[in-house]
Order: C-alpha cells, then sequence, then structure tokens
C-alpha cells in the first residue's frame, strides 16, 4: 500500500466482538451465523479489513479490559475548540452560535484550500487613511476576491464584513433585517391585494415577483422558516397550555384548565376545528416556481465560459453552500475549528487518552498506547550477506518481488511489557487474494524475554546471542535467528505468487486491481504470559504482601504484514 | 420562570422556539388538523408544579442528517444548508495511515473499476438490492462517515442528541436495522426521528402536497404526496447512474478517436465522467423541433431557439481537460454532445413505449402514468407542485424539459388511461380533439380568473351547457371577496395545471421540521430498539400519536415524547 514497505497492521476485533454480543442479545439474529471465529482466517484483501487494520500507532490500549482500541471502539469527548490556522481558542458557547468556522480572519481559498491573506489595494499615489481597500487573496493560486467584486473596508473582523457582502459587492441583509424587510414587503402586498379586491384590474400575484431578483438560497430559507412558524402560530393561538404564558386571569385558559377536571363536559363541547394549515404563495413565504429563464441562463454561461467557469465537485462540497455551479459564486471558505479531544473505552469508560488542554501544548496527561503493551512485529529481507572484498550489493527492493523464487524474511516481535511472553505465531500456508503466495514460518513458536532494564543487556551473563552461529547457516525450521534482550527474530519463508497465471485464467485485457500485487501475509498472533496480579496497584501498602502472586494472561490478534510487490516477469 | 427565561436566552437566534409547547406531527398536520393544538399536557402539569420547562432545551437538541446512497448530509436545525456533506468515495475508504491520496503521482494515476463490480459501485453506501450488499461494509462505510462529520464538522460536546434521520421512504428491513445500529450504539443517540424525503422536499418547497421527482442515484423515485402524506409511489433505473455511465461512453468515444491505432483503449475513470457531468453536462430544454408543432400550441415562452433549430457557426465546443489521460489531453466536445446522455438516458427518444421494461420507463412517461394514476382531486392538486429534485435535477435544463415533455403528453392524451381505442379511435380522436379546444378555452379563462369574477358581463363562451359558467350570484362573489382577502391567497390552492415548483431539498425541509420542533410518526428510543430490533415495531402502519387527553391521571410520569409501543410507519 501507500506506507513504504515492510509494513505492519494491526487488527482490532472490536466489529466481530460486538456482532457477537449482538446476536447472542436479539432472539432473532438476522444475520446469518457467521462462521466459528477460530475457523476463519483473516483476509486483507476482504474490503472491510480496511476498516478495522490500523498501524500501531493509532491504536490505544484499555488496561481495565486488557484489549486493544481502535478509533472504532472509543467515546470521544471534545475538551475545548480551537482555529488550527490562528490558534485562537474558542469556548464552547461561541461554538454553539456561530458554528464550526473561525470568525476572525482565518480563510482558505475556495479553488485550491490554501489558506488566504489579507492585502491591500490602496493606490500609492492616492493613500486611504485605513490602507484600504482590502481583499483576501491566495498566495498559492492567486484567486483573490477582487474575481468575485468583495473589498473590505478593514484588515480586521473580515468574516463580519464577508457576511455583508455578496459576491459581486451588493449587500447581504441581517437575519434582523430580512424579517423587517420581509414583513414590510407582506404589508405592502396585502395593501395591493386589497386594493385590487376593491377594483383595480391587476392580478394579485402579477408584478411583484418579476421586480425581485432570484432570491438566495439563505433567504428561501428564512422565508420558508418564518412562513412555517407565523402558520404554526396561528394554529395555536393563546398556546394555552405553554408553561411561559399559561395565564390564570384570562377566562378561557382558567375554563380549559377547570375542564381538565370534569371529564364529562369537556368531551362535549368540541372546539371548532381549525383550518388547516395552508402552502405558501409568494415568494416572500419561500415559493419558487421553477423558472425556465435561470435553466436557460446556466446553458447560455457553460457554451460561453466554458470548463474553467465551472466547478469542480471537491471545490463545491467545500463551499458553505454546495449548490452552485459557477466559479462567480465560489465564496471564501473560513477555517474549519479543531478540537482536542479526550478519548474514554467504549465498554469501561476509562480515560485512554487526555491531552493537556492548553492549545499550543502537544504533551498528553494520559496517554495509553497500545505500544507499549502490544508488541511490535516488523519485517526485513534477509540478504545473503557481502562477501569481505566485494561491493556491498544493492538494498533490497521491497517493491519488486519476483514470482516464483524464495526469499527469506526475518521477523523480528519486540516485547515491550515487563515479563517475557511466549509467542505462538500462525499464518495460512498461501496467502488469500488472486495472487497466491506460499508462506512458512519456520519458527512459530518462541519466547521473547521481559523489557528490562537496557543495562541488563549488557551487565547480565546469563543472554547468550545465537548470532555467533553465523547467518546463513542456521536458516533451520524450529530454531530462532536471533534473539536480544526484549526481541526475538524468525525466519519466513515466502514465495510469492504469480501474475501471470492470474492473467491466463482471466483471459486478455484484464488486468489486475489496484493493489492486488501486493504480497501481505496475515499472521495470527497468540501471546502468553505471566504477570503481576493488579500490576498497577502495586504501589498500595495491601498487596505488598502478595507480591508474588502471578496470573496467567493472553492475547490474540490478527497482524497483517506487508512485504512488497510482486512484479511481473 | 427565572429559569425559563435564561433557558430562552440560551437558545440562540437559530433555535429560536416561538412555539414552544405546539409539538405539532407532521402528518397530523394534514389529516388531523385538531392535533396542531394540541398542547403537551403533561409540560403544563409540570410547570403547575412549579419546575418550569427549561430541560426541553437540552433533550429536544436534534441533529439532522440526510442519507442517500452517495452522500451523507449532516448539520444543525434552522441552519439553511447541512454542515457537511460527506460522499463515500473510495478515497475514504482506505486503511487509517494510507496517505496515498495525498500523493502528487497519484492524482494524475486513473482509477481502474475493479473487477466485477458495477459502475461507479465503490462510490455507493448501499443499494436496494441486498444480495450484492455486505452490510457488514455498509455498517463500516456509515460508521466511518458518521465519525468524521461528528468530530470534524459537529464539534459537539458529549451529550447525546436526538436524530432526525431523512431516508427514501422504501428502504430494506435488513439495512434499515444496520443503519440505526450504527447511530444507536456507536452515537449513543437517544431517539432516532425517521422521516421519509419526499416529504421533506414538499415541506422544503413549501407546499402541503406535491408529486416529488427524486432524480437519484440508481434509481428515480417519482412520489405523490398529498397533504404530507405518500400517496403512491413509482420507480425507474434511469437515473443518475445511467447517466454517468453514458457520459462515460460518449467521452470514450471522444477519446479514442484521439489515439492512434494499436494503442489500448481509453476508459475513463468514475470520477472523471462524473465531474464532467456535474461541470459541463446539460439538457435540452425543449424535445426535438419537429414534434415541438404538434405539442406546443403558442403557451410555451420562446426560449432557447437557437440550440435546436440554427446551426451556429461555428458549432460551440466545450474543452474538457483530462490530466489523469495518459499522456494527459484536452478533448473538444461540441456543446450539443454534453446534452446528449440526459436525452437518451432520462427521455429515451425514438423507442417505442412498448419496448420499456416496467422498471426503465423514461422519466416524462413514468410522471404522466403516476399521475394517472391518482385520484382527480389529488392529481390536481400535484400536477402544479412537481417538485423535482434530487442529484441529477442540478443538470441545467432538465426541469424545463421534464416539465415541458409532460405537459406535450398531457396535451396529447389527455387524463385517459386507454392508450389504443383500436377502431373506435377516430371517434376517440374527435373527442379528443373538442376536448383539447375546450381546455384552451378554460386556460384562457384560468388566465384571467379573477377579472372574470369581477365582471359578471363578460359574453358568454359558446359553451356546452356543463361547462358554461353557472348564473353569477351577488352572494358568491362577495363571499368570494371574503375568502380572498381573509383566507388564504390563490396561489396556495392552484390546481390543475403544470407547474414546476423548486424545493431548498429534503435536508433543508428536515431542518425546518426539526426547527419547528414537529415530531415524527417514526420514532425509535435507543432503549427498545437495542432490546428487540427492528422487531419491537408495531406492525401498524398507522398509529395514534396524539397524545391521548384522559390520559392524564396516571400519565403524569410519562414524558410527553414517549409512547406505548412505536411504528416503522412508511418504512413498515
Amino acid at each position: 500500500m501507500a506506507q513504504s514497505f515492510p509494513y505492519t497492521y494491526y487488527s482490532c476485533d472490536c466489529y466481530d466482538s460486538k456482532a457477537a454480543t449482538v446476536a447472542a442479545k436479539r432472539a432473532s439474529a438476522q444475520l446469518q451465523p457467521e462462521e466459528d471465529e477460530e475457523g476463519r482466517t483473516f483476509d486483507p484483501r476482504n474490503p472491510r479489513s480496511n476498516y478495522s487494520l490500523y498501524p500501531l500507532e493509532h491504536l490505544l490500549y484499555c488496561q481495565d479490559c486488557q484489549q486493544v482500541r481502535c478509533p472504532r471502539c472509543v467515546i470521544e469527548e471534545t475538551l475545548n475548540w480551537f482555529c488550527p490556522s490562528c490558534l485562537f481558542e474558542v469556548p464552547s458557547s461561541v461554538v454553539k452560535s456561530d458554528g464550526n468556522r473561525c470568525t476572525r480572519n482565518c480563510y482558505n481559498c475556495p479553488v485550491c484550500t490554501s489558506p488566504m491573506n489579507v492585502s491591500s489595494l490602496e493606490d500609492p499615489n492616492d493613500p486611504s487613511t485605513s490602507g484600504g481597500p482590502w481583499i483576501l487573496s491566495c498566495p498559492y493560486c492567486r484567486w483573490s476576491t477582487l474575481e468575485t467584486r468583495i473589498e473590505f473596508e478593514k484588515h480586521t473582523a473580515i468574516t463580519a464584513q464577508l457576511s455583508r457582502i455578496a459576491n459581486g459587492g451588493k449587500p447581504i441583509l441581517t437575519a434582523k433585517e430580512r424579517d423587517k424587510d420581509r414583513e414590510k414587503r407582506m404589508e405592502q402586498d396585502k395593501r395591493k391585494s386589497r386594493d385590487i379586491l376593491s377594483g383595480s384590474e391587476d392580478s394579485p400575484t402579477g408584478d411583484q415577483q418579476k421586480s425581485d431578483e432570484v432570491p438566495s438560497h439563505d433567504e428561501l430559507f428564512s422565508n420558508l422558516a418564518a412562513f412555517y412558524k407565523s402558520q404554526l402560530a396561528a394554529q395555536t393561538p393563546s398556546n394555552p397550555f405553554s408553561p411561559h404564558d399559561i395565564n390564570f386571569s384570562s377566562p378561557s385558559s382558567f375554563s380549559r384548565i377547570m375542564n381538565l377536571y370534569s371529564t364529562t363536559t369537556s368531551k362535549k363541547q368540541k372546539r371548532e376545528k381549525p383550518t388547516p394549515m395552508r402552502e405558501t404563495a409568494s415568494t416572500l413565504e419561500g415559493l419558487t416556481i421553477h423558472d425556465p429563464s435561470t435553466d436557460a441562463a446556466a446553458i447560455e454561461r457553460i457554451r460561453k465560459d466554458g470548463w474553467s467557469s465551472t466547478l469542480s465537485p471537491t471545490q463545491k462540497l467545500a463551499q458553505p453552500n454546495p449548490n452552485i455551479r459557477f466559479s462567480s459564486e465560489l465564496r471564501p471558505v473560513a477555517a474549519l475549528l479543531c478540537t482536542k479531544r479526550g478519548k474514554r473505552c467504549r465498554n469501561c469508560r476509562h480515560i485512554l487518552s487526555k491531552p493537556e488542554s492548553k492549545i499550543t501544548s502537544t504533551r498528553y496527561k494520559i496517554k495509553l498506547l497500545a505500544l507499549n503493551h502490544i508488541p511490535r512485529l516488523s519485517l526485513r529481507a534477509l540478504e545473503p550477506p557481502a562477501a569481505p572484498g566485494t561491493p556491498a550489493p544493492p538494498p533490497f527492493d521491497y517493491s519488486a518481488l519476483k514470482s516464483g523464487i524464495p526469499q527469506h524474511f526475518v521477523l523480528q516481535l519486540a516485547n515491550p511489557l515487563f515479563d517475557p511472553i511466549r509467542v505462538t505465531l500462525a499464518t495460512p500456508s498461501t496467502t488469500p487474494g488472486k495472487v497466491q503466495s506460499r508462506v512458512t514460518i519456520l519458527c512459530p513458536q518462541f519466547e521473547v524475554g521481559a523489557n528490562t532494564d537496557v543495562w541488563d543487556d549488557a551487565l547480565s551473563s546469563s543472554v547468550s546471542p545465537v548470532k555467533s552461529g553465523g547467518a546463513s547457516s542456521s536458516i533451520e525450521a524450529g530454531k530462532i535467528w536471533d534473539r536480544g534482550r526484549n526481541w526475538t527474530s524468525v525466519v519466513i519463508e515466502v514465495v510469492p505468487g504469480f501474475l501471470r497465471d492470474l492473467l491466463a485464467k482471466e483471459g486478455e485485457g484484464e488486468e489486475l486491481d489496484e493493489d492486488e500485487d501486493v504480497l501481505e501475509i496475515p499472521v495470527f498472533v497468540r501471546l502468553q504470559w505471566e504477570a503481576d496480579v493488579n500490576a498497577e496497584e502495586r504501589g498500595l501498602g495491601d498487596s505488598m504482601g502478595k507480591k508474588g502472586e502471578r496470573e496467567k494472561r493472553e492475547e490474540a490478534f490478527w497482524t497483517v504484514v506487508g512485504v512488497g510487490r510482486i512484479v511481473r516477469l | 420562570m427565572a429559569s425559563t427565561a435564561a433557558g430562552e436566552r440560551k437558545a440562540s437566534a437559530p433555535l429560536s422556539r416561538s412555539i414552544r409547547g405546539a409539538t405539532p406531527r407532521i402528518q397530523d398536520l394534514g389529516s388531523t388538523p385538531e392535533s396542531p393544538r394540541t398542547p403537551p399536557l403533561l409540560r403544563s402539569t409540570s410547570s403547575l408544579f412549579g419546575s418550569p420547562g427549561a430541560f426541553r432545551n437540552n433533550e429536544d437538541e436534534y441533529i439532522v442528517f440526510e442519507l442517500g446512497a452517495r452522500f451523507l448530509r449532516g448539520g444543525f436545525p434552522g441552519e439553511s444548508s447541512p454542515r457537511c456533506t460527506l460522499p463515500f468515495g473510495p478515497e475514504e475508504q482506505r486503511r487509517v495511515g494510507d496517505f496515498r491520496q495525498w500523493d502528487p503521482d497519484y492524482s494524475h494515476k486513473r482509477r481502474k473499476r475493479k473487477r466485477g463490480q458495477d459502475w461507479g459501485q465503490d462510490h455507493e453506501l448501499y443499494r436496494m438490492d441486498l444480495t450484492e450488499v455486505d452490510l457488514g461494509l455498509v455498517e463500516d462505510k456509515l460508521e466511518r462517515a458518521m465519525r468524521e462529520a461528528y468530530n470534524k464538522y459537529f464539534l459537539l460536546d458529549p451529550k447525546p442528541r436526538r436524530i432526525l434521520l431523512t431516508l427514501p421512504p422504501r428502504i430494506p428491513h435488513a439495512l434499515l436495522s444496520t443503519m440505526l445500529e450504527v447511530l444507536f450504539e456507536n452515537f449513543q443517540a437517544p431517539t432516532i426521528t425517521l422521516l421519509s424525503s419526499p416529504v421533506l422536499s414538499a415541506v422544503g418547497a413549501g407546499l402541503r402536497s406535491a408529486l416529488v421527482v427524486d432524480i437519484g442515484w440508481a434509481e428515480t423515485i417519482i412520489t405523490g404526496v398529498c397533504e404530507y402524506r405518500e400517496v403512491s409511489e413509482a420507480r425507474t433505473i434511469r437515473a443518475g447512474k445511467l447517466l454517468s455511465e453514458e457520459m462515460a461512453r460518449l467521452l470514450n468515444a471522444g477519446l479514442e478517436d484521439e489515439v492512434e491505432q494499436g494503442a489500448p483503449k481509453p476508459e475513463i475513470s468514475f470520477e472523471e465522467a462524473n465531474e464532467v457531468l456535474t461541470r459541463v453536462g446539460w439538457c435540452k430544454s425543449k424535445p426535438k423541433s419537429g414534434r415541438s408543432t404538434l405539442y406546443f400550441p403558442a403557451r410555451t415562452s420562446p426560449i432557447l431557439e437557437e440550440f435546436e433549430d440554427a446551426v451556429e457557426v461555428p458549432e460551440p465546443t466545450i474543452t474538457i481537460p483530462f490530466p489523469k489521460n495518459d499522456p494527459p489531453t484536452e478533448l473538444s466536445v461540441p456543446l450539443v454532445d454534453l446534452a446528449k446522455p440526459a436525452e437518451t438516458v432520462l427521455f429515451a427518444p425514438g423507442t417505442a413505449l412498448s419496448e420499456f421494461d416496467n422498471d426503465e420507463l423514461p422519466l416524462h412517461h413514468l410522471i404522466y402514468r403516476t399521475l394517472l394514476s391518482l385520484p382527480m382531486d389529488v392529481r390536481r392538486l400535484c400536477m402544479s407542485r412537481i417538485v423535482i429534485t434530487g442529484g441529477v435535477s442540478n443538470l441545467p435544463g432538465l426541469k424545463t424539459r421534464i416539465l415541458a415533455e409532460l405537459e406535450a403528453l398531457i396535451q396529447q392524451r389527455g387524463w385517459d388511461p386507454v392508450r389504443s381505442y383500436g377502431s373506435a379511435s377516430a371517434r376517440h380522436d374527435a373527442i379528443l380533439r373538442q376536448r383539447k379546444e375546450d381546455l384552451e378555452i378554460r386556460l384562457e379563462e384560468a388566465d384571467d380568473k379573477v377579472s372574470e369574477s369581477l365582471d359578471p358581463d363578460s359574453p358568454p363562451p359558446p359553451l356546452s351547457a356543463g361547462l358554461q359558467q353557472p348564473e353569477e350570484d351577488a352572494i358568491d362573489v362577495k363571499l368570494a371577496h371574503l375568502t380572498l382577502r381573509n383566507g388564504p391567497p390563490p396561489t396556495s390552492s392552484i390546481g390543475g395545471v403544470i407547474r414546476g415548483v423548486e424545493t431548498l431539498g429534503a435536508w433543508a425541509g428536515a431542518s425546518l421540521v426539526a426547527q419547528l420542533r414537529i415530531k415524527g410518526i417514526v420514532e425509535i428510543e435507543r432503549e427498545r430498539f437495542l432490546q428487540y430490533g427492528l422487531q419491537g415495531a408495531n406492525r401498524e402502519k398507522e398509529v395514534s400519536v396524539v397524545p391521548q387527553r384522559q390520559s392524564m391521571g396516571p400519565g403524569v410520569g410519562r414524558g410527553a415524547g414517549e409512547r406505548a409501543s412505536w411504528t416503522l410507519g412508511v418504512w413498515a
């Protein structure tokens, strides 16, 4: 894959374990009964495995559940919000009211997404007092708000200014002004229609729509919202039972309350049915009749300006209003706020990681990494030692594995635990997928030493490196390759499969899918070790006496080792 | 009361609660007009006992999602557009730590379609045919997209929020169950309200009844909505998927001309075809000029004449860059050609109607059939409230074209379910001609209805007795005036003519519904769902969701929104 070879991915089995519990909980399991987990081998080619495989660095470890926790099986909670571009912390109340974007001057280019600068358009011959007018411009692709004819008077509070200017320089009304304006115009319309009824010949809804330009998406939405609100308010005139305006002095609500207690009468006095809420009738209420001329205008524009005036899907999706088509409708995109999040285990709710709350600090208060609890697997090619005198052979090319030629690799396990572990490795003899390679682990069972003090290595004499035997001689089934203080390595023999077979079978013209030529070996790792009971509570005086008590622990998981890319012969 | 005021202040502008207390349900607005004024009595009692309902602020915060086959839209109620629109593309399905999409070389490489995969299959979340769907994979994809929405775009505090989920009105139960499971288990939603997207499209257009034509990804769904209820539904596979495939074919043919003999045939990727389609794809606004004389007797606006009749010199072309091609190239396509995919895929001209399978009728025929199958009064409402929505509907010219084709069909056929009269066709033609004349006269009348009614002296048209205006009654005129003045304006009760209405989309409709605190019929509670799954739903489609007035005494302890049983409504 795109990671450089060789790499190791760890699989988190949170989905499987969840599915099992759900199926057991529910009496009627709709899902077909899955195979026994023991009998199943992990298939890295399955599209689903993309969601359960993680590099070891991305995994956390819950000490209470004694399980790996991947991003899927943690609960995240936001600690604080900040703008990644100006590193300003935003209080949660502002996030609620102003949304998820920076409200200062942090804007990204709508064309190429790079951060934009505020720059001055000042005429050097005729300097203005404020130094303006100002624009936002992109230092990378040279797009600027001038292209949509937006200029600012001040170089600060760009967001506030931008929210008041539409593309083309026309002002946008704020929500309040819009409400006022709408009311005023509704009033006018009403008067006009009354005039019509009293004698004039115009049609009631005629000309007012045409005089308007096409209202924007936002405008329509607010019109519609106001319309529904007014309609619903008309339906529930006094809102007799809402908590805030209950009025005991009003006879109507008082009688209603009394009615509650006299069930016999209340049934008979049926209130008259209110008229159902009506539909919208004008643009001011949010109605837009389809207008063929907008369609025609859009086609005309495509014809005239061609490809470059239109927007790509990514550019559209990044816009606050994704329903636009032309580059003249682009708006600068305010920077999305980032958060610092703490993570908790989904099962036991214990905190797994918690960053320091200061924005500029990258340190963590709590951080339980899987790195410190799960042995790290790593692979490297075993190269024949260069004979003395000859120049060193070129480094092994992992992205050019040769089909059919056996190649030895060294698989190394490094133990982060403070106890020695017994490891059992297992792998299917041929890799799953179209290109089948044969894999043999020469020594599937071995022990790895404890992660003791670094100096132990140097001081103790008991650890006797096997290395002395020489490299090439000891490739032997059942024997480990090498051993250090807290690591052990074994040899894997891999015979990369043939791409050609596949092509011949599938016929001409068929080509391999992306990444099908990558050799990935699923390896099942099982660990056993003895640990102190309640190792984390060892400091307590209580457990001092029982220090010798040990318990057996076991851990098992799938990993995927990416070896390299097979090349065609 | 002080805390109530505080609660009010806390509710910021976009989430203002002017109509707190009233929790009408969307479908009730139509059928039982009583319910909008049904206040939650329990709330009032609690306030009587001195605890104002400030807790509602927390309890009722919603997140609005719209889940389509290819996109997830999510945001907050009261906002006009969603906070995020997330695609389910292959780039979103990579392993963690796989950063190849940022590799400069990678962006110049063309992605190949995987063996055995359908066109665009790796861009979709689900498909209706569940035999081809790995539900686990759907769950994975949805979970990842949701996590991105929550963590990157919503930036919420950990408080659980209710979810308002907009779904197409028919979805397999296994799929629905999978989606709900993700939302309940991974995102801790206390309740999920399901609303059907055609109804919300109607809400987003400001209508109560509509014929919603949702031209989506895999299929076009035409739903007749009457008073916020789905009354009929029809589907056709003529939609976005076929359209982009056809566009790819067109572009491939264009590119093939450029490569020299012997070189491998170019096969452009889904992304490229899709980009061309969304950027410069369009649709002719009028059917072929040959037929237009038959179809359009003087009532259409003279637009875009030049595109069909006068051949422009030089013919306008669009230059489309293909940076992913090997070698990178540019292709000049005549503008007229770019309208062809929409033409052939959506309208299929030149194919006899009898050759289509049931699931591949052209759009205008299917709309016509759906209208025809509706009862007459519903048809009257629906035909003048045609709401065209869905991703493909953004193609310029498409809406105009659909409406024009539909109008032509109606002009041609009328509302007669019989298509061929065989030997009696001559007589039928005569009837039809007569009817057409009448229609035109009536349309003329409709144009100046008000002045007509105001002016009782106008010369009566020479009509048969059935069509003649009844005698004008002075009282009637007065009543008509009154309704005009006090009742709804005449435009809101228009019917009987073809009219297209624009909608803000299903998501915006859902946002409105959530902002107005309207409860849905289908409200699923977390505990119940996790216990029983979808099996726990009431079998009946219609359950009474109007709170029972008489249940005051023992029911005080129950929350207003809680119900004894829940239903799946249209999804059942």
